[in-house]
This record gives C-alpha cells, structure tokens and sequence, in this order.
C-alpha cells in the first residue's frame, strides 16, 4: 500500500461516509420528530437514483405512476376523516394536493420524458416526482399511528420497505442502474488524482448540512420541528400540529434521500433493492450519533465509511464481518459515556 | 370452562388432530408456523416482556441448526446428542454476547444486535468448513423410539411439542417470582432494583431463555429441511421474526403462535392468488403482504391477540393460598434506636451543588419529614439515599452499616424500602402481583425452578404476603384489577404497600401526596400514623407543608441544597429563615 | 384458526388434481437478491408450448425469494398441492441444494437452472432426482484459460460476489488456474449491493495481473469493470456468462468495450457458424423471446430454462408410452428417459447424459464472445 492508493481509500471512504451521513442526519430527524425508524429512506434514496436514470433513457419512470396511486389512497383518508369527523377544510384542501400535485408532475414528465432534456431538467423532474412521496408516505402510512410505540412504528417502516421495494422491482425491474455524472474527470495533482464526483458528492453534502443548519437555526418550520422534537406534548400546546411537522419532516427526508440517490447513482450501480444496504449504514450512522446529535452521526457516517473502505482492502470477503464487528466497541464506548439511560416508554 | 380454556382446548385438539387430517402441503405450512412460533416465542419474552429489542433472533437459530448439521454430519453424531450441544452452543454465546452488550442503553442495543447477527452471518458464509454460502446438504432424519421422522406429518409431532414445551416454560417463568421481576424490565428497571431484582442478570437469563428457542428451532429446522446454509439466519430473517411477534402481539405468548401463523398464511394465501389472478408470483406479494401489515398495525397496534382477549372476559384471578407458610423477616430495632444516619451529604452535578452537607438522623418508630420548596434538592437527596445516585461527598448509614457507594439493591438488602414520586407500577399487572415483587428479597426461587414449577410453595408464600400488605393498607379488595385501572392516589398507596412488603425498617415514601384529593390525604395520613404506632420508622420528603405539619415527629427544611432549619414542626414553624424561603418570593 | 383457514384453502384448491394433464412446476428467485436471474427464466416460461405429444401441459411458477427455506416450502406445495411432473429450477445453488430433500424423497425430477456442480453430482441419493443443464464452470474455465494462454497472458486476478455463486465460480477457475500454473495475483469479494469496489480493485490493480475474471451475475459484475477502467486499468477483462444481457452492456457502457467472456453459444446465436450443431436451435429461441420481449432482450438465465424444458419434454414424450402423468410411475420414467437422452440439442448445448452424469454438456457449451461497439460478437476459436 502506498499513499496513492491510501489517499483513494480515503476519498472513497469520504465519499461513502457523506451519502451515509445524509442518510443518518435523515434519520436523526425523521426519528427525533415522529420517533419512526424510517427504515425506507433507503427506497427514497434508489428511487432518486432509478427514477434519474430512467429520464435519462428517455422512459416515464414508475415511480411516478406510484406516486399518483399514493396521492389517491392519502386522498381518500383525508375525506374519510373529513366524512366522520369535524368538517374542518383543512381536510380537502389536503385531499385536492394529495391527487392533484402527482397528477400534475405525472403529466410534465408524460410530456417531456421522451424528449431527452438537459441534465438540469432531469434532476428537476426527479425531485418533483420523488418528494411528494415523503408526505404521500407519511400520511399514508404513520399519520394514523402517531402516538404508537417506537416498536410499532419500527414494523409499520420495515413492512413500507417491504412495499417499495416491491414496488421498485415492478417498476424498474431486477437489473441496476447508473446515473451519468453531473461533473466528470479527475483532478491531476503529480501522482496523485482526486475524482471530480467525489469531491462534487462532499461538496453537496456539506452545502445541505449546512442548509438544514440554517432551516432548523433560523427559519420558522425548522424552529417547530425542533420544538416538536424536543418535546411533543409542549409544541402542541403552543400550536405546532405533529402531523404537520410529521409531513415536513418526510418532505425533507424524500428532498435529501433524492439528492442523495442522485448523487450516488453516479458512482455506484443502484438497484431496486440497494436501499436497505446503504439504508441500514446510514442507521448504524445515526445510532453511533445516539439518533439525537447531528455533527454525531454525520460523524459515524464518515466513521463507516473509512472502516468500510479500509477493510475492503485488506480483507474484502469479511469486510462486512469486520465492520459491523467494530462496531461493537464503539457502541460500549457511546453507550458508557452517554451515561445513565433515561427510563425507556412503557 | 370459561371461554379462554375452552379455547385452549379446543385449539390443543385440533393441533393434534391437525396432522391427520391436513393435506401433506398444509402439514409443511403448519410445521414453518410451528418453527416460526418457537423463534418468536424468544422475540416475546425478551422484546414485547423484558423491552430488549433484538434483530439477532434469526442468528440463534442459524447457531442451533449449524451445531446439529456439523455435528451430524462431520462426526455422525445422533441428531438427539447433536441437540444439547447446539442448546449449548447457543447458550454460551447468548451469555458471551450478553454479558458485553446487554449493558448498552437505548438504541445501542438493537444495533448492536444488528451488528453482531451480520458479522456472524458473514462469517459463516466464508467459513468452508461449514460449507461457506452451500452450506451442509445431507443431514439425517430424526428418529423417535425407532421411528424415522422423514415426513412432514410425523416431524409436525416433534416440532409442536417442542413448541408447546417452549410456551409452557415461558408461561411458568412469567407467573412467578422472577417473572413479575422480568416483567418489569421493561420501564421500571429502577424501580426493580429498588426491590433487590438484580436487572442486569435478569436480562442476561431471558437472553440466553430466547436463544435456547431458537436454538431449538433450529434444530428443528435442520432435521425437517435437512440443508442449513446462512440465508435463513440472516438479518432480514431476524426483523421477520420482530415482524410476527408485533403482529401477533408482542406482550403476548399467544401472539408468537398467532403471529407465525398469520404471516406464513398470509404469504402463502398472497402468492396462491397471485399466482391465480396473475399466473405469476413475485414482487406483488411482497408489495401485497406489506400493505395488509401496514393496515392491520393501523387498526389493532397491540397486535391480534390482545384485539381479540380484549373482548373476552378477564382471565381467572391468581388464588391465594390460605396455608401460605410465612416469609422470613428481619430482627426490628427497638423504638428509639437509630436506623438511619446522613452525614454531610454532598452532591455535585458539574459545578451545581445539589445537596450540600445535609446531615439529619432517624430513630426507629418515628416520621421525620424533609421539605423544602421545589428545586430545594429534596428528590436529589431521596436518591442519594436509595443509592440510585453516588455522594459526592459525606456518609450515609443504615443500622450502623455504611450505604456510601452501595447501589440501590444493596441499599434495600440493609432494609430500606421506598416509594416513588411518579408511581412506578406495572399498570398491566394485577394489583397483587405489583405488592409480591415488593418482597422479591424475601424470597430465593430462581428461574430453572420457576419454569419446573418447583417453586408452588414459596410463590403461594409470597402472594399471602402481598394479600396481607394490601389488608394492612386497605386495598385487600383491589388486589385482582390491573394496577393501572386504580386512581391516582390508590396508586401510591398500592406502592406503600409494596414497600412494605420487603419487610423494611425504613420506610422511604418520595412525595406520596402530590395529586391526591383532601380525603385521600387524610387516608394516607392515617396509614403511616398507624405504620408508625406498629414500630415502622418513616423518612417522607415532600412540599406539601400542611400534610406534613400534623404527621410527622421531626423536619429537616431544605433550600438552595442547603439544610435551613431542623426540629420538630411547631418550632419549624416560626424559624426566620423557614418563613423566608417559604413566603419570601411572595411578601 | 390455522386449521381452519387450512381445510378452507385446501378444499378450494382440491379442483386442480382431477385432470389428466402434465404439470410442470417452477421454483424461481422472482425476488430478493437473485431475482435478475429468475424473471427471465419466468419469461421464457410464458413462452413454452402447452402441449407435448397429446397431452396438454400446465405450469405453475412459485417465487422462493431466493431463500432455501421459500424454495422448499413452495416446492412442497408443488409437489404436494399441484402434483407435479418434474420442477424448473430453482435459480441459484442454494435453493438448488435445498431442493433436493424434496425431490428425492417425493420422486421428482428437478432441473436446476444455477450453475454450481455440486447440485447434481455425483448423482448418488437425493442427486439422483436432480439436474442441472448449464455448462459446468471448469468448461468456462477451460474455454478462458485457453483464450489467455492465445493472448498471452500469463497472470490472473479475481473479484466476484462474497456469495454462493462468487465461491462456486472463482473456485472452479482457481483449480484450473493452478493446473495450468497461471498465477493468481488477487481474488477479491464485494456484495452484491455494495455501493463501492474502489479498494478491491485499487488491490487487484496494484498486483498488477495480465488479465481480470469477474466472478459476479448480472449489472452487479460491472461495478467492477467501471472502477477498473476508471482507475487505469489496462489489461484484459473476461466477464462471464452470468452477465451476458442487454441491461449489462447498458450500465456498462464504454468500460465493457473489449471484453471477453465465455458464453453458451444461444447468446450469438445468429452469429455461429452454421456448422455449429445449437445454432437452429437457439436462434428459434432468441428470435421467439425477443419477438416478445423486444430486441436484445435475451438472456441466458431463460435460454437454460428453454433447454430444461427440452429435457423435460423429451423425457415425458418417452414416459408417456408407459405410464400416465401426475404418477410416480410416470415421474421415473421422465427421470430415467431424461438420464438417457443422446445429442439433445438445445440452445445452450448439447447434451449427452447418463445415469451418471446428470450435466451431460461438453466444450460446445460454451463460446467465447467479446463487446465491441456495445454488441456480443463471437469470436471464433479453433477447436
């Protein structure tokens, strides 16, 4: 091993340690505000990436039909709880959004996809199709479970990722795809080369961390997801609706795993299935950050990644052994140094 | 019969009727729900009872169903001696594994199960003596007094047996002495500790408990399909079994058969339509099976189970036994003998003194009251004192015996026993039940004999002492009702009662008015005058002056941390200072 | 309750059994990790004829979600619910392996699709009862090493699938190397899922070998082929049949440009010589699927579930004549017919099989074929 191939272990270890970090930062918050385990953010993730590259072949992607069918379902349980409960508005107002934004965005794709648009367009047309579903899926799935146990919520993300990834296999198909790169070539310094996508992938993981920074440090959304996070009871006595930080939250999850599948996508090969693998890294992420602290798990993201990298090196057929073995020791010493446990939900 | 037997019985018969009768594929199905209820049945005791989340079932079984595949065919062990050792095997790397990460709080610990199960899951997969990813082909049959279990029909026999012994083992350990104390692992360990359960061990023993399932379900598994290799035992087979527990119910013993049952059906039902609607099976079942799961948990989140016993009537109440032998008690001190010294108690919270050098006595038979208004360091104190916080500095005595850096199970051995300010109560456990886990101390059986049933004598010993403690507070009438359908103020008398039945010299009781109605206090007050009468010495921190005032015999008035004056309540009274902290925001 | 839904279930079902009729079963990975292996298989199912000589034949195809205990279970139910004649499958050498308790002992012929020997050799007990039709991979190895030795390469270095088919595949080629003393530089694994191969391939590539084998299945086995010509890679690279579809050359673009592998020759079929013995035979299958499925949509995963299906049909032609489907008498002779069948032509090759020998292919299973300007070309060998 020399330094060039020590400088490439890193940078690919950084390069998967920031798609893990959104993931875990993901996380962190989704769980912090609705105490889901969003075990599915892994799907948001390859959705982003397959729905790109099926732009780029010039095809409708499925996911978009998926989200017009999600819409209609989230459509029908705001009426249903507007027929039995207090007619508030507020229901059908959702009802029309929940139908009519996928049906809208389903038709400009129906329109441009077989045109062959820039690659600007493309990323466009992704995030219009793939965010809805983060809200789409919030109220379909855990608005009626919100103040269920974290178990029960555990089980209702892990059978979601059951149907997404169901959904994907129809949609997409079994055999994988790549994204062609937003920036291509590589940096020549001597001997020494960086790739432009990697430090293009860092690059934007920072500018989004430092996004939400300044979401949740200066505007007034951020500042009521943190107080339902911080205390649900408290922000809803000041007028903070759980449902609705639960649906900002998702909304925010869908934006970053998009971004991220398209990032990624462009340097890994991406299948309907890829989501639990990078899904279950980034969770390992957000718990050795004790899925409360931010700069923590962006942390362990970059942590598991660097181990990743390192152990694919020296031992590839029991890299997976070595790095979830690590883990172990790292998890006595979070746990030891948080302290005493706070006494968990009955 | 009441409904619930009737429905015992009726499903122990149609199980035994159900291999004759069946169709051979629906045999195989029932014997998948059988394996699955044996591995899930685990999930239940250590998830859904002791709050352990684990994904790392399926590794146990991968641990049971590789030791009998080794062992069978590269030494050409018999099946049946192939089994103890894979129980074995299980067991001690549920202890190994156990002993290091059953300590992690919080979420490390269902990580750190996810960790482990991977790591040896690919493990095994590049291991070739254990085939790597083939696996083992070629394991033997089963034979039972010469009868060679090669079919489907004869194996549902073995395999529902060792299901209905795993169930049966699990039923005698939950309703005994360890039992209560397992089922208050889940959000009381504090308050366990504060009766002498040791948590930690209790933890560590339903682990290796849920292991030795499915380590038996994997022996199981190995003889009927008769080729092991790492899939099954994979992570995503480990959340499958969290999956059936939470569907089924995962508080429930039912709901590890329940939930088996329904998910193999359902699987099966899904890609028999689909492969008749369809002609095909595949994706849509999943997507199908994921839906129906997502809907169910939306409209019964308990799981099936407890949908369905909510709607039955209650089950038959525990019977107490009227030839109960009496547990043991300690020797009492004489009246006026100190049993309780602080010394300079001193606690730091980073440069917050808490508590500074608090120092007060209490004598046998007598009420000494501690009050201060909120924020005085009053429920600092009382935790330093139950040794659920370290000192800083100063010493603590309980009958001329040091308690400094004791933790709070050894603090109760000395005879301290106390109440807590939010009512720690197991509200899903009959009132009885929450008092017997208050003289877990007084009481030695241990898990092996509890799931033996040779522990009947004690555990009827142990029940007459809680039915005498609830007759001594007044609640004898309460003892069958779930502890959480009680007011709030019967709540905390129910704890009294618990504490005593530890058979305490001190009583410790952390703010047992706060929420309760006029009436009620003077009920309380009442209880401790005659709990004093009887020779009982009560130390009771609290902010509510005038409850205090009349009850106890001495105070010790606290503020900023800080002892401000001590004596007996009418000189306490009038004391500048007291007056001061009192009405002093207020004048 | 379970008892109940069961007899419910089984006296819906308890119609299909009445009819005299031939029924083939199919055990397929549709999902989980293998399902890129199992779809086309299911595909070219759809496709096969309903009738052999003048009995009508009826296929059910079950998911095993490529996990060994679906795959008994859905057997199970083959074998049990449908009465089966024979089973396709299953996808992969696990569930192949896992298979064999239900074969044997219910008397089924099963014709596995996965590539692994060991699934039906030697055919002694359960074994008895299975086959399995693609080439062997030491016929691969052979046809690779061959090709190295012509080009004049004289090292070697793996990277495969940390799974099953990775072992089963760079063992083959590494006993083969070693027979011939070629060196074997690297042999690095990687999941199928991973995300990254940057560090194995910065591993081979430091080792510097005259030519990579990729021991990997379908658009997985590019991620390394990417990365090594990312980095610099400049040496040859042999992919190998697991990877020969259109979704493949798609995810691969320019990278897979020049590389070789060893393919069973349904692949290019119209491009074989028309000496070659399978090229009717499989250009009537390709032209069939494509004309379905769209152009380029061949896949070698259905080309071997076509010639299970040859086997099978030619095997009940023979069982016929003495004795009546859906009976274990009628099983064994599909069996016996099928262990004995001479130069069958199929897509993939042709098969000569004995009770003994259950595979029955030779060196005309496979080709060697190299990507040029995005397309399979063969590219003829002097045998």
């Amino acid at each position: 091993m020399n330094s060039i191939i020590a400088l490439l272990l890193i940078q690919d270890g950084l390069t998967m340690g920031a798609v893990y970090a959104l993931l875990a930062l993901v996380l962190v918050m989704v769980f912090s505000v609705t105490r889901v385990i969003l075990v599915a953010q892994g799907e948001l993730v390859s959705y982003g990436a397959l729905t790109m590259a099926s732009l780029q072949a010039g095809h409708l992607p499925g996911t978009a039909l998926i989200a017009v069918a999600g819409g209609v379902i989230a459509a029908a349980m705001e009426l249903w709880a507007y027929a039995r409960g207090p007619r508030s508005r507020t229901h059908l107002v959702a009802a029309a959004l929940y139908v009519l934004v996928p049906l809208a965005v389903f038709g400009l794709v129906a329109a441009l996809a077989p045109q062959g648009s820039g690659a600007f367009v493309r990323v466009l047309l992704t995030l219009l199709i793939v965010v809805p579903l983060g809200p789409i899926l919030y109220r379909v799935a855990f608005q009626p479970l919100a103040s269920a146990p974290v178990l029960v919520l555990l089980i209702v993300a892990v059978a979601l990722h059951f149907v997404l990834t169901g959904l994907g296999l129809i949609a997409f198909g079994a055999e994988g795809v790549r994204v062609a790169p937003l920036i291509d070539g590589m940096l020549r310094f001597g001997p020494y080369f960086l790739s432009a996508q990697a430090l293009f992938t860092i690059a934007i993981t920072l500018a989004l961390i430092a996004a939400l920074f300044v979401f949740f440090g200066s505007t007034l959304s951020g500042k009521a997801l943190r107080a339902t996070a911080f205390n649900e009871v408290g922000a809803r006595l000041v007028g903070i609706s759980t449902t609705g930080s639960g649906l900002l939250a998702f909304s925010l999850a869908a934006l970053i795993g998009t971004v991220s599948g398209i990032l990624i996508g462009s340097f890994a090969t991406i299948y309907y299935d890829t989501g639990f693998i990078i899904g279950l890294k980034g969770f390992v992420a957000a718990i050795l950050g004790g899925l409360g602290s931010y700069p923590l798990a962006a942390f362990g993201a970059v942590l598991v990644g660097l181990l990743e990298s390192g152990s694919s090196f020296f031992a590839s057929a029991f890299k997976d052994v070595l790095v979830f073995a690590l883990i172990i020791p790292i998890l006595m010493w979070r746990s030891f140094s948080a302290g005493h446990a706070e006494e968990e939900e009955e | 019969m009441t409904i619930r037997t009737t429905l015992l019985v009726v499903f122990l018969l149609a199980l035994a009727a159900a291999p004759f009768v069946l169709p051979e594929y629906y045999v195989t199905l029932l014997n998948y729900i059988g394996l699955g209820s044996l591995a899930t049945l685990g999930i239940v005791l250590l998830t859904g009872i002791g709050g352990l989340t684990s994904f790392g079932q399926a590794a146990f079984v991968g641990i049971g169903a590789y030791a009998t595949a080794y062992a069978t065919t590269a030494w050409g062990f018999s099946p049946w001696f192939a089994l103890p050792l894979g129980l074995f095997a299980a067991a001690a790397c549920a202890l190994a594994i156990g002993a290091v990460t059953l300590r992690l709080s919080g979420h490390y610990l269902p990580l750190s199960t996810i960790a482990w199960s991977l790591s040896l899951y690919y493990l095994v997969g590049n291991l070739p003596v254990l085939g790597a990813h083939d696996g083992i082909t070629g394991l033997p049959a089963v034979s039972l007094f010469g009868v060679v279990l090669d079919d489907a029909r004869s194996f549902s026999f073995l395999i529902w047996i060792f299901v209905l012994l795993g169930l049966l083992s699990v039923h005698n350990l939950l309703g005994s002495r360890a039992g209560r104390a397992i089922r208050c692992l889940r959000g009381r360990s504090t308050m366990a500790e504060a009766f002498g359960v040791d948590t930690t061990r209790l933890k560590v023993a339903i682990f290796v408990h849920a292991a030795l399932l499915a380590a038996a379900s994997g022996w199981l598994y190995a003889h009927l399909v008769r080729f092991v290799n790492p899939t099954p035992f994979g992570l995503n087979v480990g959340i499958e079994y969290l999956f059936m527990a939470v569907v089924g119910g995962v508080g429930q013993l039912a709901g590890a058969v329940v939930g088996a049952g329904v998910m193999v059906v359902l699987r099966d039902v899904l890609q028999d339509v689909a492969a008749r609607v369809l002609g095909v099976s595949g994706a849509i079942e999943i997507v199908a099976y994921g839906v129906l799961i997502i809907v169910l948990l939306q409209n019964a989140r308990a799981g099936i189970v407890p949908f369905v016993t909510r709607r039955l009537p209650a089950p038959e109440p525990l019977k107490v036994p009227d030839d109960a032998p009496s547990l043991p008690m300690r020797d009492r001190p004489a009246r006026g003998e100190t049993v309780l010294v602080a010394d300079k108690v001193v606690r730091r919270f980073g440069g917050l003194v808490a508590v500074n050098e608090v120092s007060f006595t209490l004598k046998a038979g007598e009420i000494l009251g501690v009050i201060g208004p909120n924020g005085a360091g009053k429920s600092t104190l009382f935790n330093l004192l139950s040794g659920v916080l370290p000192l800083t500095g100063g010493a603590i005595s309980v009958l001329g015996r040091a308690a400094n850096g004791l933790t709070s199970r050894a603090i109760a051995r000395l005879g301290l026993a106390r109440t807590f300010q939010h009512v720690q109560l197991r509200g899903d456990m009959s009132v009885l039940e929450n008092v017997a886990l208050g003289a877990h101390m007084r009481s030695r059986k241990g898990i092996l004999s509890a799931i033996l049933r040779l522990d009947r004598k004690e555990e009827g010993a142990l029940l007459a002492e809680a039915l005498r403690q609830l007759e001594r507070v007044g609640l004898a009438d309460s003892r069958n009702v779930p502890a959480g359908s009680l007011a709030l103020g019967q709540q905390r008398i129910v704890e009294i009662a618990r504490a005593l039945a530890s058979d305490p010299v001190v009583l410790l009781l952390d703010e047992p008015a706060a929420g309760l109605r006029y009436h009620e206090k003077q009920a309380l007050a009442a209880l401790l005058d005659s709990l004093r009468a009887e020779g009982m010495s009560i130390l009771i921190v609290e902010h509510d002056m005038d409850f205090v005032m009349n009850l106890v015999d001495r105070l010790v008035v606290m503020e900023f941390g800080r002892p401000i004056a001590s004596g007996v309540p009418g000189a306490v009274q009038n004391d500048p200072a007291v007056l001061e902290a009192y009405l002093g925001g207020a004048v | 309750m379970k008892t109940i839904v069961g007899i419910v279930c089984a006296v819906l079902l308890g119609t299909s059994a009445a009819k005299a009729e031939i029924v083939i079963g199919a055990v397929l990975s549709l999902t989980g990790p293998a399902a890129s292996l199992g779809i086309p298989a299911k595909s070219t199912i759809d496709l096969l004829p309903r009738q052999i000589g003048d009995e009508t034949v009826r296929y059910v195809v079950l998911d095993d979600a490529s996990d060994p205990s679906a795959a008994v279970r859905a057997a199970r139910k083959l074998v049990d619910e449908h009465k089966v004649d024979a089973i396709i499958g299953p996808s992969v050498t696990p569930t192949s392996l896992a298979l064999l308790e239900v074969l044997g002992p219910s008397k089924t012929p099963g014709i596995s699709l996965a590539g692994s020997g060991i699934i039906a050799s030697p055919v002694e007990g359960n074994k008895r009862w299975s086959f399995k039709l693609a080439a062997g991979e030491d016929i691969q190895a052979g046809r690779v090493f061959d090709h190295l030795a012509k080009t004049g390469i004289s090292s070697v270095a793996f990277i495969g699938f940390n799974d099953s088919f990775g072992d089963s595949f760079i063992g083959t080629f590494k006993k083969e190397a070693a027979a011939r003393n070629v060196p074997v530089l690297a042999d690095e694994r990687y999941g199928r899922t991973d995300t990254s191969v940057t560090a194995q391939v910065l591993k081979i590539i430091s080792a510097n070998p005259g030519a990579v084998i990729i021991g990997a299945s379908g658009t997985p086995g590019v991620m390394p082929v990417l990365e090594l010509r990312k980095l610099g890679y400049g040496g040859a690279i042999y992919i190998n049949q697991g990877m020969a579809n259109s979704d493949v050359l798609r995810v691969g673009g320019a990278a897979l440009e020049g590389a070789f592998l060893p393919t069973p020759p349904a692949l290019v079929a119209e491009q074989l010589p028309d000496a070659n013995p399978v090229k009717a035979v499989a250009t009537e299958y390709v032209q069939a699927y494509e004309k379905v499925h769209g152009p380029n949509s061949r896949s070698l995963f259905g080309a071997t579930a076509q010639d299970a299906f040859l086997l099978i049909r030619h095997g009940a032609e023979q069982a016929l004549k003495s004795a009546k489907p859906g009976t274990a008498e009628f099983r064994t002779a599909v069996r016996d017919a099928m262990e004995n069948a001479r130069e069958l032509i199929g897509t993939e090759a042709v098969f000569n099989l004995t009770p003994t020998d259950h595979n029955g292919t030779d060196r005309r299973a496979s080709v060697i074929v190299r990507v040029d300007g995005g397309k399979w070309v063969y590219v003829p060998v002097d045998d």
